[in-house]
């Protein structure tokens, strides 16, 4: 079947072990107030600006064909204990996709960085083969999660206590969004959803960054961050007296 | 970096030591090549005079905290021949370059082995030879005439030091005025006033080898003996490097700079044992260190070197100083063999002041003597396209055209003249034997020839190919009135041209086999062809400065380029690719047979600073460079840039197409990005420390 993604972006070097090729599946669920890839929101291929020349962002690629340019790189991977990404966009709006996609990639590492909102099924269709979950936990207060990304978090973390269940690896990635979820209580509510999973090689804080902005105009919307974008995130570190690995991007 | 070695560093970075420089005229060295005119002295004679004069008149400089001595005071070195007598030798030969001895490598080993008082025996046993001709005399006497100059200044600098009170240096000073290196020390010290002579000669580009190999039994021997910690061998290591650093604003280049003061390190021996050991360790620790230019730093490598070793040459990477540059020992070694190279010279390789593969003691190569115009070659052809019905007959007559110009070039330099340098040749194998003068040959006396625009000219056949030839989209008439008139009038088929053709550096099949093709043609074109010197023409895939020269005169290119705008430099893709990523790239610049265009010449690939803000993300760089060896690339250089870099790409784009930005998330190149997203990573730059 066919999908339709965004970007295929080489030696990615933030998403997960070894060399990397990440897989960016287009349309999401969730539209956060930090989204730095907002042409990853809608399904369907848009127009993009782009140095003033108009482009087609997102097109639509056949499981096969995107697992073949995938698999050309199948002995860098090997060699360098790394494989392939995806990422969206929410892949998981694409489940029956991602999963004919992983199916074909036999033998090559894979990870999925997902919001983890999602049905249910689709995340286990997923999940059971994914070799790693990069997965993303952004609030833990549901009005909070729904004021901020536009959907409550109860499919996510329902989701996250699946992954947890399951014991397969997975990195928790924690966007740090100045004044809106680098409260040290969020922090502490997020460790505790974290406490004792087996799986969790470790928690990733990404830092906000002010080039976030920059791609709104390019798809013809116009950011507003409900929040001080100048002011530094806090980091407050309740993962390594758990017992977590922590890395701040 | 312990204290004494920062505060030499400080003192000859802030330059304190140029206060005590002279120039030639203060001491009437300007007036010698007059003088010598008027006597009718022999020029290989003029040359050790010269040396002589120059070494007589520095003065010993004795930097605070210094152990490895030795500061140049003379700020210019004289020619030994006046204006006219110049004039008169352009009229009869050819020049390369500045004229004087160049780019090669010396025996380091051997000298340090030896001593000097060793080499002056070999001279003068070598001069009672009575069958000897006149030139043979005058060599061997300038070459005696030579040594004993240096070696008079190490006993003025000897004399100096013990005056005041330094007695171990003067004791270093005393056995190496002779004698051959007993002690790591020693040897750096004697590499010291080897080299600082070398420069004092007017030799240029003078390249240190490989020295993490002849130093290395040094170091073991001291450390066997006890009379060395591996803190106090690295502190003199490390001063080594930055004696490089004191003099080199000096040293003359194309640019500030390019002195050629490379060093290669490591490298497989006859037994397949790869030989990566101490003092290579500390070769590229003490640059990460020193974080300054020189010595410029090459790891030789193949498929089979450790991880851990590229992980050292990514953690240097890192550091943004453009180096250490990586060597294929898998397609290098096989491809000198095949140029004719003896297998213990070619695994002997060391690289030039860029990239060009040398070998140190036998190699008196001119490796850059002229540069092939891929892309100018294609333009001309492009003339005389509607001649042809079928791509394969215009490729035919494309390889014709480079056949046609690589005849051209190689007849083209004839009667070479160069400056004799008997201190050189005290350096380099079989002079002695010959009793002839290094400028006059070597062991090997090959020619290199860089090949420009590469790139450009395969993507402008592609487009021939695709769009005129296959899907006939493109007519004869559109196309030549597009590049008659520089795209005026014709702006949308520019752009689809620029942006949407198939490029090199995308791994799709036909650009890339068509760069491999060129490339094929300019190697056999150059294949049997003999020099004057007997040598061999060898092709490369390296551009030096040709890329500026060859694209200013070269029309507008079927690949959307406009007339004069830039080409790529180097082994590199299109300016106008839009990036498939680093491994796509890799992938097709791998693919060509590069050991048949083994004169040098790196894929370069353009690193921001801000992807190693991830620790992991040197051992990641460290497997993508791996993974180029393995791949069968013969050369890789990686620049690692800074917010100064990033400016001069917002003002120049066309020149950065490779350089990687990490924006939050995710990596991207900094061209493709929008200009607001320019100027916030600038901006954010601006606040880093």
């Amino acid at each position: 079947m066919d999908g339709i993604i965004f970007s295929i972006e080489e030696f990615a070097i933030n998403d997960g072990p070894g060399i990397r090729t990440t897989v960016f599946l287009k349309g999401c669920p969730l539209r956060c107030a930090w989204c730095h890839n907002p042409e990853g929101w809608r399904s369907e291929p848009e127009k993009m600006l782009k140095k003033g020349r108009e482009e087609l962002c997102g097109y639509r690629i056949s499981a096969v064909d995107l697992s073949k340019r995938l698999s050309r790189d199948r002995d860098l991977f090997r060699e360098s204990g790394g494989g392939v990404t995806f990422t969206g966009g929410e892949p998981l709006q694409q489940a029956p996709f991602l999963c004919e996609v992983m199916d074909d990639l036999e033998g090559i590492h894979k990870a999925v960085e997902t919001s983890g909102y999602a049905p249910e099924e689709a995340f286990r269709s997923v999940l059971e083969r994914a070799d790693c979950t990069l997965f993303d936990i952004k609030l833990v207060d549901s009005a909070l999660h729904r004021q901020y990304t536009g959907v409550g978090n109860e499919p996510i973390l329902r989701n996250l206590k699946t992954l947890i269940a399951s014991g397969k690896p997975f990195v928790a990635r924690i966007p740090l969004i100045p004044g809106v979820n680098d409260t040290r209580e969020n922090m502490e509510a997020t460790a505790s959803l974290l406490q004792g999973a087996e799986g969790l090689q470790r928690v990733e804080l990404l830092r906000y960054n002010r080039v976030t902005g920059a791609k709104y105009p390019m798809v013809g919307l116009t950011y507003r961050p409900p929040f001080d974008e100048n002011q530094a995130p806090v980091v407050h570190d309740v993962f390594t007296g758990r017992g977590m690995k922590l890395l701040v991007l | 970096m312990i204290q004494r070695i920062e505060n030499l560093r400080a003192f000859i970075r802030a330059g304190k030591h140029f206060g005590f420089r002279h120039t030639p005229e203060d001491y009437g060295l300007d007036r010698l090549a007059t003088h010598f005119a008027e006597a009718g002295l022999p020029p290989v004679q003029r040359s050790s005079r010269m040396l002589r004069a120059l070494l007589n008149a520095e003065m010993p400089i004795i930097l605070e905290g210094e152990k490895i001595v030795a500061t140049r005071t003379i700020s210019r070195i004289p020619s030994v021949f006046t204006e006219e007598e110049w004039a008169r030798i352009r009229e009869k030969h050819t020049l390369h370059e500045r004229g004087t001895v160049s780019n090669i490598s010396a025996d380091y080993e051997g000298i340090l082995r030896d001593g000097l008082g060793k080499r002056k025996a070999q001279v003068l046993e070598r001069a009672k030879d009575p069958d000897l001709n006149e030139d043979q005399r005058q060599f061997l006497s300038a070459a005696v005439e030579s040594i004993e100059a240096v070696q008079d200044f190490i006993q003025k600098y000897r004399d100096c030091v013990r005056s005041a009170g330094l007695e171990d240096i003067a004791r270093v000073l005393s056995n190496i005025h002779s004698g051959g290196a007993a002690t790591l020390w020693e040897a750096l010290q004697l590499l010291r006033m080897v080299h600082f002579a070398l420069w004092e000669s007017d030799c240029y580009h003078n390249t240190l080898g490989r020295f993490d190999q002849y130093i290395y039994p040094y170091y073991r021997a001291d450390k066997a003996a006890g009379r060395v910690t591996d803190e106090e061998a690295f502190d003199l290591i490390e001063e080594f490097f930055l004696t490089c650093n004191k003099d080199s604003d000096l040293y003359v280049g194309m640019q500030q700079g390019d002195n050629g003061q490379s060093i290669v390190l490591a490298g497989r021996n006859e037994k397949g044992e790869y030989l990566f050991n101490e003092v290579s360790k500390m070769c590229l620790k003490a640059s990460y260190e020193l974080n300054l230019i020189d010595p410029k730093i090459n790891l030789r490598c193949d498929a089979h070197t450790p991880l851990d070793v590229f992980v050292q040459g990514a953690h240097l990477t890192k550091r943004g100083l453009g180096f250490p540059q990586y060597d294929n020992d898998d397609v290098v070694i096989p491809g000198l063999e095949k140029l004719g190279y003896s297998p213990e010279d070619a695994r002997n390789y060391v690289v030039a002041a860029c990239w060009e593969f040398i070998i140190p003691k036998n190699g008196m190569e001119i490796v850059n003597i002229d540069a092939l115009s891929f892309a100018g070659v294609v333009s001309n052809a492009l003339e005389h396209l509607g001649e042809y019905d079928s791509y394969e007959a215009f490729y035919a007559y494309v390889d014709r055209c480079i056949k046609a110009e690589c005849d051209r070039i190689t007849q083209a330099h004839n009667n070479l003249y160069i400056v004799p340098a008997p201190f050189m040749s005290m350096l380099m194998g079989g002079t002695i034997e010959k009793a002839q003068d290094i400028s006059l040959g070597g062991n090997s006396n090959n020619y290199g020839v860089h090949g420009t625009g590469l790139s450009t000219a395969a993507d402008s056949l592609e487009v021939i190919k695709k769009y005129y030839f296959e899907e006939k989209t493109l007519s004869l008439e559109e196309l030549m009135d597009a590049i008659h008139h520089n795209f005026k009038g014709h702006e949308a088929l520019q752009e689809h041209l620029r942006n949407d053709a198939p490029k090199m550096g995308l791994d799709l099949e036909e650009p890339d086999s068509i760069g491999a093709a060129l490339l094929n043609s300019f190697a056999e074109g150059l294949r049997g062809k003999r020099n004057e010197r007997g040598g061999i023409w060898r092709a490369g895939t390296g551009t030096a400065m040709y890329y500026i020269f060859h694209a200013k005169d070269l029309p507008a290119t079927p690949d959307g380029r406009f007339a004069g705008e830039v080409i790529p430099a180097n082994f590199t893709p299109s300016m106008f690719l839009r990036q498939k990523g680093p491994v796509s790239v890799m992938r097709s610049f791998s693919k060509q047979k590069l050991e048949d265009t083994i004169n040098g010449g790196p894929l370069t690939i353009e690193l921001d600073e801000s992807i190693f803000r991830n620790e992991e993300s040197v051992e990641k760089l460290a497997m993508l460079i791996r993974s180029y060896i393995r791949l069968g690339g013969h050369q890789l250089q990686l620049n690692t840039l800074n917010r100064e870099t990033l400016l001069d790409a917002k003002a120049h784009p066309e020149l950065h197409r490779d350089l990687i930005v990490r924006v939050w998330g995710w990596s991207g190149y900094f061209v493709e990005l929008d200009e607001c997203y320019q100027d916030h990573i600038i901006e954010r730059i601006k606040y880093k420390i």
